[in-house]
């Protein structure tokens, strides 16, 4: 009854009513929109770290994280690969040799790691030969030996273009130091440029022959169909491998990691400031009407109506105003964000740079499910925490007081 | 049986600077069946006494028994469950929530007091059938005449059930005809439900109607008349 006094009292001054609850919708669908951007771009980011140079989970053998020292391979990965290859979730695996080495040109030395990969296994786990641009040669093209990617940054401090000879220097897995020239087949370029500066990519089959033996391999990518079933494989990873280390990107890259936490942060801070300022519209239109309706609350009190229920009168009246905004801005942002996650949010005028990084200039602003929910409670609790000074209000009427003619 | 008591009654203003005695050592008693008006000329303390015999006001001194209750000892929150439990009102005005119906706001006392919905529609439409009105069941107030108002404020005030019915000035801001109507009602209902009425006035036909005169004077009964 109170419930239906209070809904109906809602509409009983629609322009203001409409007046609030437009500013609630206005506030949160704009609140949404920009967070949905700030999280899409963030997301993107993510993707092209996880995508181009860590993939979702990497595996190794611990004593190999210790020191890189490529002597602590993987045992029988090859069969456990395979195995992971039919765990649930998971899209890709992918085999990789590291060793850390010197890189030479004639004009300058670099310490590297080498990556010995198997380009047609690498491509499934790895976007990385995307990051070249087609000015930049490709990702081992042709049959030719000895063949090497590098990024940009490494590039620039050897100084040395397409088709130039790097020498690679490094130890093979009997401690022997191993050397042997390679030509640069293609030039990456990440958003990352310490990952650019040092890792260099050959083919493993490439190094073996240079070692005369296997080399084994240090570690294991795995790219999973949803980001979201990191920590199921994971954990199915660890019961399952005790003696690997089994570690997500968020682990490998703890800056990438941060950033998303910083910006769940700063997003429930932007959305919290805008329900305080909403919330004080609020505050002052129930004031109004607690104060416009003196007589009637009186006349109510005087008949019987005990403060508690006067109390959830106003409070629910607030609510409604309140949620019924919050509603339709939800539901209005949600098809806002909908349309431009389909289409994307084309920056490449605003921003020319982004292209050449190695980002996608369009934005696909999109908001977690999980954001929804909070911004529900945190509605509700700005609807409640908006309602208590004018239902406070209107307890302190004095029933004689309030109906009094004057 | 008297329904009321009211001894030494006084309500004084203002007690710090100008004392203004708005009622001053009102000896009174009402019994059950009572058609009482009071009056007086303006500011003699109709209001102030109708307020106080409501529970809406605390009184300086004395006291009012209610049915062995002595009302000026409740607390705030004792004394709303009681009005809402023996008293119905009947104010010049305000009287209904404007956004329910007619329907609902005589159904409106019946919830707050926690009766069936069974009950409540049953006795709803019998009150509205009473004062005249079911017609006007599904109406919202602002679609009411102020006299058809007042009657649904009648049965509001009935609704609940009350050991008696205060009214101030309840005719004040209605025209003749309706003030007649509305009087005629409540002499109806007093005379076949035995509802009791203690209602204020300044016009002189209602006053005639009633049967029994309270008249007060700079906060004193000067007069208290009881017809045949
Ligand atoms: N809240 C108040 N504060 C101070 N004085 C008051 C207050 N309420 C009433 N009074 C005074 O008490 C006296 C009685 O007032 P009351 O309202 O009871 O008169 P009344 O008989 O109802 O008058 P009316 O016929 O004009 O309605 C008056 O002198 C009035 O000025
Ligand atoms: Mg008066």
């Amino acid at each position: 009854m109170i419930f239906k006094i209070s809904f109906k009292n809602v509409w009983r001054n629609k322009v203001r009513s409409l007046i609030v609850i437009s500013s609630v919708t206005l506030g949160l669908a704009g609140g949404i929109f920009t967070v949905s951007i700030i999280t899409g771009m963030v997301e993107q980011k993510i993707r092209t770290g996880i995508n181009n140079e860590v993939s979702h989970i990497q595996v190794h053998n611990p004593e190999f994280l210790k020191n890189y020292e490529s002597q602590y391979s993987i045992p029988h990965a090859d069969s456990i690969a395979g195995i992971i290859s039919k765990m649930p979730g998971v899209k890709a695996v992918c085999g990789r040799a590291r060793i850390t080495g010197m890189a030479a040109s004639p004009n300058s030395v670099a310490g590297v790691q080498i990556v010995g990969v198997d380009p047609l296994q690498e491509k499934k786990v790895s976007n990385l030969y995307t990051t070249i641009p087609d000015t930049n040669g490709g990702y081992f093209t042709g049959n030719r030996k000895n063949q090497i990617v590098i990024g940009r940054k490494l590039a620039d401090k050897l100084k040395v273009r397409l088709r130039s000879k790097i020498v690679l220097r490094f130890q093979n897995i009997d401690g022997n130091l191993t050397e042997a020239a390679f030509s640069v087949n293609g030039i990456f370029q990440t958003s990352n440029t310490v990952f650019d500066e040092t890792n260099v990519f050959v083919k493993k089959s490439d190094l073996d022959l240079l070692t005369g033996g296997d080399n084994g391999i240090q570690e294991i990518v795995i790219m999973l169909d949803n980001i979201e079933k990191i920590p199921v494989a994971e954990a199915a990873l660890k019961a399952k491998f005790p003696f690997l280390d089994i570690q997500n990107w968020m682990e490998i890259r703890p800056d990438m990691g941060m950033v998303t936490s910083a910006i769940a942060i700063e997003v429930y801070i932007i959305l919290g400031i805008i329900l305080f300022a909403l919330a004080f519209g609020i505050v002052n239109t129930m004031l109004m009407i607690v104060f416009e309706r003196t007589r009637e609350l009186g006349m109510l009190m005087a008949v019987g109506m005990s403060k508690s229920r006067v109390f959830r009168m106003i409070m629910l009246e607030t609510i409604f105003l309140t949620v019924i905004g919050g509603i339709i801005g939800m539901v209005l942002s949600t098809a806002l964000v909908g349309f431009f996650h389909q289409r994307g949010i084309d920056l490449s005028s605003v921003s020319k740079g982004l292209g050449a990084y190695g980002f996608d200039p369009k934005i696909y602003p999109f908001i977690k499910r999980d954001l929804y929910i909070n911004l529900t409670l945190m509605i509700f609790c700005t609807a409640i925490l908006a309602a208590i000074m004018p239902a406070r209000k209107a307890l302190k009427l004095k029933p004689v007081e309030a109906i009094r003619v004057e | 049986m008297n329904i009321i008591e009211i001894k030494n009654l006084s309500k004084v203003y203002d007690a710090k600077t100008i004392p203004v005695y708005a009622l001053n050592g009102i000896n009174l008693a009402f019994s059950e069946g009572e058609f009482t008006s009071i009056v007086g000329p303006s500011g003699s303390g109709k209001t102030t006494m109708l307020n106080l015999l409501g529970g809406l006001d605390s009184p300086t001194g004395g006291e009012i028994m209610i049915d062995n209750t002595d009302i000026t000892g409740l607390k705030s929150r004792q004394l709303i469950d009681f009005r809402l439990r023996n008293i119905g009102f009947v104010f010049q005005s305000f009287n209904l929530i404007p956004v329910l119906t007619a329907k609902e706001n005589v159904e409106f006392i019946m919830q707050l007091q926690g009766v069936n919905k069974e009950q409540r529609d049953r006795r709803t439409f019998e009150l509205l059938k009473s004062v005249g009105l079911n017609d006007k069941v599904n109406t919202r107030p602002n679609k009411l005449s102020g006299g058809q108002q007042q009657r649904v404020a009648v049965a509001r005030a009935l609704a609940s059930k009350p050991k008696f019915i205060l009214a101030d000035e309840p005719t004040a801001n209605l025209d003749s005809k309706s003030a007649e109507n509305l009087l005629e009602i409540m002499e109806k209902l007093n005379k076949e439900e035995h509802i009791t009425f203690i209602f204020s006035t300044h016009d002189a036909r209602v006053v005639a109607k009633a049967r029994r005169v309270i008249t007060l004077e700079d906060g004193k009964i000067v007069g208290d008349v009881s017809k045949n």
